[in-house]
């Protein structure tokens, strides 16, 4: 106990393992996406109204989109238990206007396919719908609903994305996290992401 | 205080003869010299260190475009590197206080790290994650610097952590704080073992009474209740009957595990209470709850006064509720305050007798 005790790293040492490995953190957040934005699969998804129309909060936009929303037909395999937080696996597919689609989705893993790229929601609250089965829909997010911008620009993007004029590029890494890549209003790009 | 009240004793020896001036001066140096002295200077220090972080804090999420992003990052970690260096250079200097103000500002930083950089580049991902990180930042800070200070910045974090992870599955089953919660707390326990932050222990005893309290949330039912009380009652046996092995461990840390487990045994009589609503069962509920009440205070009133006053409160409140129930509808409300104004005399007629002895028995075995 008198060694354990009185055992103390030397300071500066404690000081660089610990600002190294806090710093290794940060970067792995920084690189993960960043890795996501530069080899990802990159889909470009149409976005939607959020009722109340009025949702800029501090400084992001919420953005929704129709892939949020899965129809129970849609959905293949075994629901999970009620209750519980499962993720969602959903394949997406680019229409004719090379806006992509939800056309598959399951609560296992979806095998990779040629054209299509499969992309995974956060956790949410399943509950069975009254047939004890999938509900008639699901609704999803993806870790992509938030856009930071600087001050006093959320209003524009706000009604352009209201008008249903705004859609947004995204990537999604392998194991399926998507990342927004940039943003596009009226067919031209805007607030290109660099990757760092 | 306690210097306040030490001072004023030793004025009043020193002018009754019964110890010369010079050994109360020495005294009350001693009392200034300890690590655990509250010290008007170290807690202004903290203070100031909490204020700086909580700018940083705002700063970062008012979202200060003036700056490129890449600059932004840079400085941020910039600043941890700075707190954590400056935090190891001040230990080497001998400035612990300092140093520990600085290593608050480092691991907060961190916090805000991790925030800046989800709105940063637009991960709008899991706040308990973000949380968790954060926690587990700071007990590595905390065991590596042998920090009490950042173990309380720890301790808090891990309420923290379940109150996100509480509020965000508040309609969902979830399993994670069955057993997050206990491994927080044990973790925050080993870290106040090793860094001496003896006063964070609450946090963590705290955080393990809330755990209690969400398992029985999660399952309100008669067996649970009776399960809670089962175990705080068996666990303040353990540590406070002086014949059994464990309470010579328990006593190394000081009154807090009595007084904890008892506290758990108290909340599980109080969700028994409301389990049972008939008249047989709660008077045989208010029957225990007085037992316990006595036993707390007849196995540790004498020295340990919260375990003692949580018994009196405790023995009151029963006393006044088993009044209003029973006799209380028959005799109506100017009988039943009658009642209760001489129920409530007895009860201090005992309590003041009571501490008399304790205070005789005191000196006695000092004698």
């Amino acid at each position: 106990m008198t060694t354990f005790r009185s055992f103390r790293l030397p300071p500066l040492v404690a000081a660089i393992l610990v600002a190294a490995l806090q710093t290794g953190v940060i970067g792995y957040m920084v690189e993960s996406r960043a890795s996501i934005l530069r080899s990802g699969a990159a889909i470009r998804l149409k976005t939607l109204p959020v009722d109340p129309r009025d949702l800029l909060r501090g400084d992001y936009v919420t953005l929704s989109y129709p892939v949020s929303t899965i129809p129970k037909a849609i959905v293949t395999g075994e629901p999970p238990a009620a209750g519980t937080r499962p993720r969602l696996a959903v394949r997406l597919r680019p229409d004719a206007a090379g806006l992509w689609t939800a056309t598959q989705a399951s609560f296992g893993d979806l095998p990779a396919e040629e054209g299509s790229v499969v992309v995974h929601s956060l956790p949410f609250d399943y509950y069975a719908g009254p047939d004890g089965g999938v509900p008639d829909t699901l609704f999803v997010e993806y870790g992509i609903e938030r856009y930071y911008v600087p001050e006093g620009e959320g209003r524009a993007l706000e009604s352009a994305r209201n008008a249903e004029e705004l859609e947004v590029e995204a990537r999604v890494g392998r194991n399926g996290t998507a990342q927004i890549a940039r943003l596009i209003l009226d067919g031209k790009p805007v607030y290109d992401e660099p990757l760092y | 205080m306690y210097r306040g009240r030490l001072e004023r004793d030793l004025k009043r020896w020193t002018a009754a003869g019964l110890i010369d001036a010079p050994t109360a001066g020495r005294l009350l140096q001693e009392y200034d010299s300890r690590e655990s002295a509250f010290s008007l200077g170290r807690a202004l220090m903290m203070i100031a260190a909490l204020l700086l972080s909580a700018a940083l804090l705002l700063l970062i999420a008012a979202n200060w475009e003036a700056i490129p992003r890449l600059a932004r990052l840079v400085g941020i970690v910039g600043l941890i590197w700075g707190a954590y260096l400056a935090g190891g250079a001040l230990i080497l200097r001998g400035a612990e206080r300092l140093a520990a103000a600085v290593l608050v500002v480092g691991t907060l930083a961190f916090g805000g790290a991790i925030a800046l950089v989800g709105q940063m580049y637009h991960l709008s991902g899991d706040t308990f994650q973000a949380m968790l990180v954060w926690f587990a930042g700071a007990v590595v800070a905390a065991a590596l610097f042998r920090s009490g200070a950042v173990t309380a910045i720890a301790g808090f974090l891990a309420f923290a952590v379940s109150g996100v992870d509480w509020m965000q599955s508040f309609d969902a089953d979830t399993t994670i704080l069955f057993w997050l919660m206990p491994l927080m707390a044990v973790i925050v326990i080993l870290l106040v073992r090793y860094t001496g932050a003896d006063r964070v222990r609450h946090l963590a005893y705290l955080l393990l009474v809330a755990w209690l309290a969400f398992l029985y949330g999660e399952h309100e039912t008669r067996e649970m209740a009776m399960a809670l009380t089962a175990l705080g009652g068996i666990v303040y046996l353990a540590v406070a009957v002086p014949q059994s092995p464990l309470s010579a461990i328990a006593r190394s840390a000081g009154e807090a595990p009595a007084f904890y487990s008892y506290l758990v045994l108290l909340l599980g009589l109080l969700a028994l209470h409301d389990e049972f609503g008939g008249m047989a069962d709660r008077l045989f509920l208010g029957v225990v709850t007085l037992v316990s009440a006595i036993a707390g205070i007849a196995l540790s009133g004498r020295d340990n006064g919260a375990v003692r006053y949580l018994g009196y409160a405790t023995f009151a409140v029963e006393t006044l509720y088993l009044a209003s129930e029973t006799i209380g509808s028959i005799i109506g409300t100017s009988g039943f305050f009658l009642v209760a104004g001489l129920v409530v005399a007895m009860i201090a007629w005992a309590v003041i007798a009571l501490e008399r002895r304790f205070s005789r028995n005191a000196t006695g075995a000092e004698a």
